[in-house]
């Protein structure tokens, strides 16, 4: 299980001065730091796919850039599995997987290269790393291309190293940000696949997200976040109730640009 | 973080620039330079001595030998009808190469006629050896004139050297041979070592840091299960070797090359003085430059990881290298000796250590001093890099 609670970060602005009109009008900067999160709370149990939404800028990033163990919080608490993020870091990326916004594969390595570093460094026997490239190749259909340089590869073929990569530790929680951004329809779909198996294998899965139909057919659970702040935390169903099943508008009542359903009705 | 290392090390050794830098423009660079600088300096001194000069002689009919050696020279070609013309200008537009004019005395034997004068009017500008040329058909004369003078003094072979020569100072060096060219180049050698050790870690120090960063590598590499010290640590032992490496490729290349393009003369001395550096120098020298590239390759990595981008760390890295460049050329002063307080600069103190070296004049106690302070300041800048990595502010720039 991966929980988080009143998560908040704030950044350094080393001279405000410097920052755009529309930076200085964001409400997060106050004084010298900006608060990219300022109380942000979610949970994503067993083979749950927990869907991140929110718009650019909201604090997704920071959000999961923090799960991840690559940032510090300047509050809150994050746990996966029981595990403190903060206090026992190293701990806690054994047992995560993560994707960031940029493949950031090793060019002038082979995809298969790439992943078996990653599993060393994980800490996994050799044989098994081995055994484990051959079955995330079958089921991410990366065979084609796995002794190739990466510098060669496609978007979708370095999305889908990628994700082999970040699960080669068969990780206890997996954190995906953005997975099909930039993909084909064929490669999405791969991606999405991959997710679903995770989640029928008992594994918990955050993932952020711009396309409302990934959460529609994947999510148990979606978070919206904005300004920092959770606008909306609960299962799909709610979610969906929030502008009878169509989820753009619900996206955007989190947001406040559309009333709740319910205010409708009541007007 | 060997893990790291050799991770770090096979893509290094896949980059094609890397090698280029690395290994193979340190391979050509020496040999194209010693080749261009052999083939076109002997080809100037080969044109200017067998070009045929043309020139004037005034006052010739006082010189007849001399004159009479010009004309015969296959070398020599007088010019005819320009007596009396403006001579310097005909010089400058390079239609004659010399003029000579002989004093009236010139033929008269020398106890009777004195010392006579001769003037060369030539351009001395570019490599043209008229005056050696000019100089040899003379000194034949000279000595002619000496013999002849010695002949009517009756002087015996003693009292002619006597006269040439009154007084010998006999100079008895007690700096031997190594010491004399140590003095020399032994400043020189850790001025072009550590720059290429420098210019070698630099590209690869880019590449690990900034390079990562601009690629997105870095952030999956930091949230893997390793600890940031073993991180830093690989990465840095991937640039120190190929530092430590690109200057053993261009010493080597480069004493290979100079002995090969040096024709003989370059050998004999080479070989020599080479030989006069004993093994546990060489070791010392190698082991003293173990901690200046750890001090360089934790610079440049610090600098790297901070940079945002590979253009930004580059640009550090130019600035960098005049930060190096002053503490070797400090070692290169005169009165500046491995002693007192210079012992305890970083990097000054090496240059000066490997210079002691390579004269044979070490003082091998100061070695404790120079690797103790080396050492620390490596082990600081190590530790800085390693802080460096825990930043966020560094590392999410």
């Amino acid at each position: 299980m991966i929980e988080i609670k009143g998560l908040a970060k704030k950044f350094a602005v080393p001279n405000p001065k410097k920052l755009s009109e529309q930076e200085r009008k964001d409400p997060r900067l106050k004084g010298r730091f900006f608060h990219s999160v300022q109380d942000v709370s979610f949970a994503c149990g067993k083979g749950q796919v927990l869907g991140l939404l929110g718009p650019n800028g909201a604090g997704k990033t920071t959000t999961l850039r923090i799960l991840s163990t690559a940032l510090k919080p300047s509050a809150g608490m994050v746990e996966v599995n029981g595990v403190d993020v903060l206090s026992q870091p190293l701990l806690a990326r054994q047992k995560l997987g993560f994707l960031s916004g940029a493949t950031g594969l090793y060019g002038r390595l082979t995809g298969r290269e790439n992943i078996a570093y990653f599993g060393r460094l994980h800490g996994v026997p050799e044989a098994r790393i081995l055994q484990r490239i051959e079955e995330l190749a079958t089921l991410l259909d990366m065979h084609a291309f796995l002794d190739r340089r990466c510098e060669s590869y496609s978007s979708g073929m370095k999305q889908r190293t990628a994700i082999a990569r970040a699960v080669i530790h068969e990780p206890e929680a997996v954190i995906l940000d953005e997975p099909t951004t930039g993909l084909d329809i064929m490669a999405t779909q791969t991606v999405l696949d991959f997710i679903r198996r995770l989640k029928d294998e008992g594994i918990p899965v955050i993932f952020s997200t711009h396309h409302l139909d990934e959460v529609e057919e994947l999510c148990d659970r979606v978070t919206v976040i904005d300004q920092g702040l959770t606008r909306f935390d609960g299962d799909l169903a709610s979610f969906q109730a929030l502008s009878g099943d169509n989820l753009h508008k619900a996206f955007l009542t989190c947001l406040g640009k559309v009333e709740p359903l319910h205010q409708q009705g009541a007007a | 973080m060997w893990l790291v290392f050799r991770k770090e090390l096979m893509e290094l050794l896949r980059d094609r620039k890397t090698l280029f830098f690395m290994i193979a423009m340190p391979i050509l660079l020496f040999p194209l330079i010693f080749g261009a600088v052999a083939f076109f300096t002997s080809k100037a001194v080969e044109d200017a001595q067998s070009k045929v000069l043309h020139y004037v002689i005034e006052g010739a009919e006082y010189a007849p030998l001399l004159s009479e050696a010009l004309r015969e020279s296959s070398e020599f070609s007088e010019l005819s009808g320009e007596t009396g013309s403006d001579y310097k200008v005909l010089i400058r537009e390079e239609k004659l190469d010399f003029v000579i004019t002989v004093e009236a005395n010139y033929a008269e034997p020398l106890l009777e006629g004195g010392q006579s004068k001769v003037v060369l009017i030539y351009n001395d500008a570019g490599l043209n050896l008229v005056q050696r040329r000019v100089q040899a058909l003379i000194d034949k004369e000279v000595e002619d004139k000496r013999r002849l003078a010695f002949e009517q003094l009756s002087l015996s072979e003693s009292q002619q050297q006597a006269l040439l020569s009154p007084i010998v100072l006999e100079k008895q060096d007690v700096a031997d041979k190594r010491e004399n060219w140590g003095e020399k180049i032994g400043g020189l050698i850790p001025y072009i070592v550590f720059i290429l050790c420098l210019q070698g870690a630099m590209y690869p120090a880019t590449d690990l840091g900034a390079g990562e960063k601009e690629r997105g590598t870095l952030e999956t590499l930091l949230i893997s299960p390793i600890p940031r010290h073993k991180l830093v640590l690989g990465k840095f032992l991937t640039i120190a070797l190929a530092g430590v490496t690109s200057a053993l490729i261009t010493v080597t290349s480069m004493a290979l090359w100079g002995l090969v393009l040096g024709q003989g003369m370059a050998l004999t001395f080479v070989s020599e003085f080479m030989g006069a550096i004993g093994a546990l120098d060489f070791v010392l020298m190698f082991l003293m430059l173990i901690p200046v590239v750890a001090i360089f390759a934790s610079m440049l990595l610090s600098l790297s990881i901070y940079a945002s981008s590979f253009k930004e760390a580059q640009s550090y890295m130019g600035g960098m290298m005049f930060l190096v460049i002053l503490p070797i050329v400090l070692a290169t002063l005169p009165g500046v000796t491995l002693d007192g307080g210079w012992a305890w600069v970083p990097i000054t103190n090496v240059a000066l250590a490997i210079k002691e070296l390579i004269k044979g004049t070490m003082d091998y106690f100061a070695l404790v001093g120079i690797f103790g302070s080396t050492l620390v300041i490596a082990s600081a800048m190590i530790a800085f890099c390693v802080f460096w990595f825990n930043r966020e502010r560094v590392l999410f720039r």
